[in-house]
């Protein structure tokens, strides 16, 4: 597995269009409910892709229609340039990774890893030395007797991340595959999984509801809700110029902040800010906490409020500002020596224009 | 001195355990020694006593009857036929059952209660009336004939032969067979079998490599706990051989009621405990395996 010249890829023969996966008005509807809607998307060969949202947004849904386990009710799944959309599961040459790790109880590590070579008569030699490689990436060497229930969570996924790559599949699925371990494994793992994405250069889609995890480690986001796209684009895209009032809160933190919108601009605390065209009446303002610059002056420009509540938590200082009745929360980065301020105090916020989203309040 | 009253105190608790627990275990125990584990010996030694020719039983005690056993080839065949026979319906239970349990264990909800109180509901009936049933369907006169000869068909006999007992016994044994296999099929994961067919293995191949391993425990545990009920089955036997069908149990009954030579049917019990321990060490041997 680590050896690239002897690894061509299966199916990988030519990127049609301009994706390797493409997924064009994928539906996938239940009785009463729509799971996913319409959903399209292009991921080039090597890209390791998030699908994020919060639970029931459709993110595992849309998974499970590319790998074939819930039949699609529309749309179309092309797989470098082949229409996978009717194809059965097992043939379609994917590798799924569960957030249960649905490893075989009552087979040996050695044996779950081989089962899917196995499955495609590769020689038993080959099956051997595979097997030992892509044991040996997930730095289980050793375990090969062993039986999934005696190993732990963390070793588990390994097992589970192994299984599923040595069959090198077309595009590497990965359903919340983090979210069954402790913080630390998790932060490990995340890195790993990123540096074997890389290092073998195939195509993979994250399903997780945890930004932190969508940011760091994928070369795009897909956020979704409600079974709707709300926008694809790079993490500094998303976080920097996210398109709904959706993405904004769910991506990052931030203030929501309500305020008048009339003639092209929306008023809040006294200061007008540009708004998109066509919106009017109430609307929602929001901002970055640590985007926001704060000085005791008053008087001087900017927006004017006062100190509800101060939080020292070390490398970051969060002042709760109460705005004209909303709380405004600022987050200042520490350099030591500064004096925090008292409940009470009179503050003036301000900040860069490019820094502030107006959304309309519906959403 | 001081040794010994520094231990003092750790004894109490634990002789205080170990008599709580003789505690629990003494009224079960006793219920077994009086109700199972007496009348057991009882009919052990009953074997070994003296049959007179005028068939009375005699306390003296001898090794004809148990000789009798090892001569007489009747009795080595009927233990030979009585195992095969309850083999073979033990089997054909499991095949018969196996869909059945695994598309209860997918079902859900109301569905699967329907479905469950539906398997169970034969056993709130008694297996006569259940046999009785089955003489209505199946007797030269039965559904099944009359059936037959209104297509045309020739009639096909189905009783008082090896076909009726199977037919009976299977279904009287089905329900015990589904609860067993549902209890042992805990082990199945739908996301289990969703990651094999990602890895690339068809519907069969999944049923053959991960299905089937995961179902062994309770596949073995209804297979015993049918064989031993087939083994010592009567009533349907009896009813559906109408005499022509020589198994243990109806042969016990014929010895200790009809013939009356009690040594005989208590040497005949004794080894039909004999081949349901042999039962239970496969029974154990195979899940060692298994798990």
């Amino acid at each position: 597995m680590t050896d690239q010249s002897t690894a061509p890829d299966q199916g990988t023969n030519g990127t049609a269009g301009e994706g390797f996966l493409s997924i064009r008005g994928l539906t996938k509807r239940y009785a009463g409910f729509t799971a996913v809607d319409n959903f399209d998307l292009e991921v080039p060969k090597g890209e390791l892709v998030a699908f994020l949202g919060p639970s029931g947004c459709g993110k595992t849904t849309s998974l499970r229609m590319i790998a074939g386990l819930v039949p699609a009710t529309a749309g179309r799944i092309v797989v470098g340039g082949q229409d996978l959309t009717t194809v059965e599961t097992h043939r379609r040459d994917m590798g799924l990774v569960f957030q249960s790790y649905a490893l075989f109880p009552h087979m040996s590590i050695a044996r779950n890893v081989a089962f899917g070579l196995e499955m495609r008569k590769v020689p038993k030699d080959e099956i051997a030395r595979r097997v030992r490689e892509a044991i040996a990436l997930v730095h289980l060497t050793g375990k090969e007797e062993h039986k999934p229930a005696q190993l732990s969570g963390g070793q588990q996924q390994r097992v589970a991340l192994a299984r599923a790559l040595v069959i090198r599949p077309s595009i590497l699925l990965l359903d919340e595959p983090l979210s069954n371990l402790d913080a630390k494994l998790r932060d490990e793992m995340r890195n790993e999984i990123r540096d074997i994405q890389k290092s073998l250069g195939i195509t993979a889609i994250f399903v997780t509801h945890d930004q932190g995890e969508a940011l760091t480690m994928c070369d795009k986001v897909v956020v979704m809700n409600e079974g709707r796209l709300e926008q694809v684009g790079t993490p500094v895209d998303l976080y920097e110029r996210p398109k709904t009032a959706f993405v904004a809160s769910f991506v990052g933190r931030t203030n929501r902040l309500k305020a008048v919108a009339k003639d092209g601009a929306a008023e809040f605390a006294g200061q007008r800010v540009p708004a998109p065209a066509g919106l009017s009446g109430p609307v929602q303002v929001m901002i970055r906490p640590h985007r926001i610059a704060l000085s005791p002056s008053t008087g001087s420009e900017g927006v004017t409020g006062t100190i509800a509540r101060a939080i020292f938590s070390g490398d970051i200082l969060q002042y709760d500002v109460d705005v004209g009745g909303q709380i405004v929360s600022v987050e200042l980065a520490t350099r030591g020596g500064e004096t925090v301020l008292a409940p009470g105090t009179q503050v003036s916020l301000s900040w860069r224009p490019q820094d502030i989203f107006v959304y309309g309040a519906a959403a | 001195m001081s040794a010994a009253t520094a231990l003092a105190p750790a004894l109490p608790p634990r002789r205080s355990r170990l008599g709580l627990i003789v505690a629990l275990l003494a009224p079960i125990a006793l219920i077994n020694a009086i109700g199972f584990l007496a009348p057991v010996l009882n009919l052990a030694r009953m074997s070994f006593y003296e049959v007179e020719p005028t068939g009375a039983m005699r306390e003296v005690y001898t090794l004809a009857t148990w000789a009798k056993m090892v001569t007489d080839s009747f009795y080595a065949e009927l233990i030979v036929n009585s195992v095969s026979v309850s083999l073979g319906i033990t089997l054909l239970t499991l095949v018969c059952s196996y869909p059945i349990a695994l598309y209860l264990h997918r079902s859900t909800g109301t569905w699967k209660t329907i479905l469950l109180v539906l398997v169970i509901s034969p056993l709130l009936t008694s297996a006569v009336v259940r046999t009785y049933g089955w003489i209505a369907i199946l007797s030269d006169s039965g559904l099944v004939n009359n059936s037959l000869g209104a297509l045309g068909l020739p009639p096909q006999r189905m009783m008082f032969n090896l076909t009726g007992v199977t037919i009976g016994l299977t279904e009287i044994l089905m329900p015990y067979m589904i609860l067993a296999l549902l209890a042992g099929f805990g082990r199945l994961d739908p996301r289990i079998e969703e990651a094999a067919s990602t890895l690339g293995a068809p519907p069969f191949t999944i049923f053959r490599r991960i299905i089937l391993p995961l179902t062994l425990p309770g596949i073995a545990l209804g297979c015993l706990l049918c064989f031993v009920l087939a083994v010592s089955s009567f009533i349907t036997p009896k009813l559906l051989g109408g005499g022509r069908v020589f198994l243990l149990a109806t042969e016990i009954y014929d010895q200790a009621i009809v013939t009356l030579n009690w040594p005989l049917a208590a040497t005949l019990s004794i080894l039909v405990l004999v081949i349901f321990g042999g039962a239970l060490v496969l029974y154990t041997r195979a899940l060692r395996a298994i798990l």
